[in-house]
């Protein structure tokens, strides 16, 4: 690596060039001290400035995580109830021939349709990441059932196909200096980081004299940094808004006439919903403010001002999408752009809330080939399909896996499922309904799961397999869409206690399948092979080993990166691809979906568990989970410098609590039919009334009663997920009592 | 020579990457020896709210009232570059003394362990780093570099001169070595 001596009974202090792979939203060189087999130090990236990659505390606290107490050193097997989380060491052996016994079982019985993989975001590189190994390894072994989409962007994601027939929809974060007017919609990225440097390039652009505006239930930390303006806006109502802006624009003839009809098609059958042809109902200000709690002149003025300023960036993102007919504030808000001229242009922005850009894109990282999954072969093609109903014959939507393990094929799922396999993930905790998962988690014959700690999930499970972390291998990971540039991860460290890598437990696993040569290749030759044969890292990457040394290799644009800026320069040369070649603002592809809730046009639809759901009486506050600061959704829970930095508190406004008996600080109850959490009031002024809000990844911890005593958001929300895929985390009601 | 900090208001998040890379830096547990603090402030009903942070070291004011606090001597102020550092082998312990030091200090700098006589320690400005011509690790972590440090007089002549910020009251009495960027 970087010093004559690396053993790990050194007493020197190696310096190693390295990064994380969180699912977190950035991706930030590191140098990690190390001395001995231990970290003892984080240093991060020193690159020149102004570009210098500055990580967020959360990898300041790495070696935290790496070195925690309570990490998983060794196998062990269930020896109490499912769910009480009290097991035995067993040996590797003994381990991996239990699971290779229960798999080979479970299939003569069942057939492989009773196996399910469940893979995760966990961390993100080429050769230890999700599952890749794992799905190999069980296509081979005749073929299983897995789940389809993911928690955080569905939404998102078929907006922007719909759309543009790309998710390559984002600038780079440098081009918001050539924005004139920023708006925040539902975007918080000093918690949820979007990518290296994001909070501060905004920043930047307030300096530079951008007018900055942030609408949004909570007065969050980037509005509090950098709007002028504090839009307070009901969850779930984005899209009415923006429609009733677009109603304004139209109306007072606003819109960029000429951008429309060169570039888009159907803004006529949008400008007659709009205006109320084709239902009778005019989307004013007027109706949008009864439904979102904005001050219909508030959305005037909006309106005239977005319209009026160009360039102006609408920075939609995904917290939004993550609700019940989620995609629909990222289409609209992506036709808002559209309307106003400002996509493909320096400055603009095209919305769809994916912020991805194309150089060095982390859904261009090679990986482990998962092979063809045989249990799906005979399932229709869902090859750039819009149609969710197809993407789950034969896979299971990721907001569904429990629901599936309890009712199986009888209601409505590929399979009945008997054995679940799990990695990189805590569904339990990360998915709606953590009291339905729990339920669902006893019923298995059996569950493995490959774990780095005694995670809520794992609690369940009847054989855990402990994991290394990131600073115990090496690999190669990309950073969140943003950048560019490419990261190599070095092994800091060896393997802590008996920790073995997945792809490690994998590989032996299959000699027990009876697959020989399954992995045939070292860690290293792996890599080497990876960058030779991907080929943006080859065009890239030089000198490998230089690449290793450094763990970084920054590319150097001529001018920042715009998202169709080819598309708005030429579209005869180069269309938009989509059906059309332009960009849809009205989808034939969604409308040969014949399913009302899933226009062609993006529509405003009600749905349950908003306000006008009769449920609302008795739970009358809807809830947010958004993005904590100070973990990576779940994972870092444990990590004390971390948790000391911010105590998990459900956010209330002071007019929704002073009714209710609720002082700042009171333990309080927050519940709905799904479950019940008990967590301290933080009384704020920086949420909009009649809303309550708790950050995601705190453990489900539920007591004798059933109360989740660890305040996991989860336990409230609902397993269920939107006409176009998004899983609904920020679509529940709840009432809060005091404890 | 006087070293001091910056401190851009407008631009702190409150992520508090600076507060755990000092805790990283100075290997400190989770706890209540924090020699970094960031403290919040919110003010205003909804929807006209604001909020502001401040980060919470130890300002090395250029007349330290912790070091005649001490009954032992164990604060001093470096002449070379006014550096306010404890001996902790001298220090008395929380409960000897009963935390004289952290009672004069009208911004809490000097802290204490949770356990029965745990010693007093604080910001030294990263001593070693600084003895390496490196800055302070709190600076370096700053994702949206809110923070500089280095001779006052420098900072004064970047950032200018102004002494106080929301949460922030200068002790004319004491002396912070620091200018800010207010918010508002």
């Amino acid at each position: 690596m970087n010093t004559a001596d690396s053993s790990p009974d050194s007493d020197e202090v190696r310096i190693v060039r390295t990064t994380s792979t969180f699912d977190c939203g950035g991706r930030c060189p590191l140098r990690l001290h190390v001395k001995g087999n231990r970290i003892i130090r984080v240093e991060g990236d020193e690159g020149p400035e102004p570009e210098q990659l500055r990580t967020c505390l959360r990898c300041r606290a790495y070696r935290q995580m790496v070195h925690h107490p309570e990490r998983l050193m060794f196998p062990q097997k269930r020896v109490g109830a499912k769910g009480e989380g009290k097991f035995k060491r067993i040996s590797w052996d003994e381990a991996l021939d239990l699971l290779a016994g229960e798999l080979i079982r479970v299939k003569e019985q069942y057939g492989n349709q009773g196996l399910f993989l469940a893979t995760g975001g966990g961390y993100l590189a080429s050769l230890h990441n999700g599952g890749l190994a794992a799905s190999r390894l069980l296509a081979q072994f005749g073929g299983y059932v897995t789940h389809y989409g993911n928690i955080s962007s569905e939404g998102a994601v078929w907006a922007s196909l719909t759309q543009y027939g790309s998710v390559m929809v984002g600038h780079s974060r440098e081009d918001m200096l050539n924005s004139r007017m920023i708006l925040l919609w539902g975007w918080d990225p000093a918690r949820m980081i979007s990518g290296t440097n994001t909070m501060y390039h905004l920043i930047k652009a307030k300096e530079n004299g951008a007018r900055i505006i942030a609408v949004d239930p909570r007065y969050h930390d980037t509005a509090a940094t950098v709007a002028q303006e504090w839009i307070p806006i009901r969850p779930g109502t984005d899209t009415a808004m923006m429609i009733a802006m677009a109603n304004v624009m139209i109306k007072e003839g606003l819109q960029d006439q000429v951008f429309l009809d060169k570039y888009t098609v159907g803004f006529d059958r949008f400008k007659a919903y709009v205006l109320g042809k084709e239902d009778g109902q005019d989307k004013t200000p007027a109706w949008a403010a009864e439904i979102s709690g904005v001050a219909a002149a508030t959305i005037e003025r909006l309106a005239r001002e977005y319209a009026a300023t160009k360039p102006a960036a609408l920075m939609d993102c995904q917290g939004p999408a993550r609700s019940a007919m989620g995609e629909q504030y990222n289409r609209c808000a992506a036709t808002l752009c559209a309307l106003t001229g400002n996509v493909g242009r320096p400055g603009g922005s095209a919305g769809g809330g994916l912020m991805g850009t194309p150089v060095a894109h982390m859904f261009r990282m090679p990986a482990i080939p998962p092979g063809k999954n045989p249990f799906e072969q005979d399932g229709p093609n869902v090859k750039g399909t819009l149609d969710i109903r197809l993407r789950v014959v034969k896979r299971v939507h990721i907001n569904k896996i429990f629901d599936a393990i309890l009712r199986g094929r009888a209601g409505g799922y590929p399979s009945d499922i008997k054995l679940m396999w799990s990695m990189c993930n805590n569904y339990l905790n990360q998915t709606g309904n953590s009291n339905q998962a729990a339920r669902a988690l006893k019923t298995l014959e059996f569950l493995a799961l490959n774990e780095l700690f005694l995670t809520p999930q794992a609690r369940y499970a009847d054989l855990l397999l402990p994991v290394t972390s990131t600073a115990e291998r090496s690999d190669l990971t990309r950073p969140w869409p943003s950048g560019p540039y490419l990261t190599f991860v070095n092994r800091a460290i060896e393997p802590l206690g008996e920790c073995k890598s997945d792809l490690d437990i994998v590989t032996e696993l299959a000699t027990r399948l009876g697959f020989k040569d399954f992995n045939p290749f070292s860690e290293d030759q792996w890599l080497r092979m990876f960058v030779e044969k991907t080929p943006d890292l080859a065009a890239q990457i030089k000198d490998f080993d230089q690449f290793q040394r450094e763990g970084i290799q920054r590319i150097s644009l001529p001018e920042p990166i715009v998202a169709f800026k080819e598309q708005i320069e030429d579209i005869e040369k180069n269309p938009f691809p989509t059906p059309s070649g332009k960009i849809e603002i009205y989808s034939q592809r969604a409308a040969d979906l014949n399913n009302p809730l899933c226009p062609p046009i993006p529509q405003y639809l009600g749905t349950p568990e908003d306000r006008n759901d009769p449920l609302y009486e008795k739970y009358p506050l809807q809830l947010l989970t958004p993005h904590p600061r100070n973990r990576v959704h779940s994972e870092l829970y444990k990590v004390d410098w971390l948790r000391e930095v911010e105590p998990h508190r459900v956010w209330i406004n002071p007019v929704d609590a002073r009714p209710r008996g609720v002082s700042d600080g009171d333990e309080v109850y927050v519940f709905n039919d799904r479950g019940r959490v008990a967590i301290p009031a933080w009384l704020t002024e920086r949420i909009i009334p009649g809303v309550v809000s708790i950050f995601e990844g705190a453990w489900y911890a539920p007591d004798e009663q059933g109360i989740d005593r660890g305040g996991c958001a989860n336990t409230l929300t609902k397993d269920a997920y939107s006409p176009g895929g998004a899983s609904v985390m920020n679509t529940a009601l709840v009432e809060v009592r005091k404890a | 020579m006087q070293i001091g900090f910056y401190f851009d208001q407008t631009r702190c998040t409150g992520c508090s990457a600076c507060r755990v890379a000092c805790k990283d830096w100075h290997d400190i547990p989770a706890g209540p020896e924090n020699w970094m603090r960031i403290h919040y402030t919110e003010k205003g009903t909804f929807p006209a709210v604001s909020v502001s942070y401040l980060i919470g070291p130890c300002w090395h004011c250029l007349e330290p009232v912790c070091v005649p606090a001490c009954p032992v001597g164990a604060i001093t102020k470096r002449e070379e570059d006014g550096i306010v550092v404890v001996d902790p082998s001298a220090c008395l312990g929380n409960e000897a003394c009963d935390e004289k030091c952290r009672k004069a200090c009208p911004y809490q700098a000097p802290q204490f362990g949770s356990q029965p006589g745990a010693r007093m320690g604080k910001c030294n400005y990263c001593l070693d780093r600084f003895q390496q011509g490196k800055l302070p690790n709190c600076i370096e972590a700053c994702p949206v570099r809110a923070l500089d440090a280095g001779p006052l007089g420098k900072l004064e002549e970047l950032y200018g001169t102004i002494r106080e910020t929301e949460g922030f009251k200068v002790s004319t009495r004491t002396r912070p070595a620091v200018v800010f960027k207010p918010k508002g």
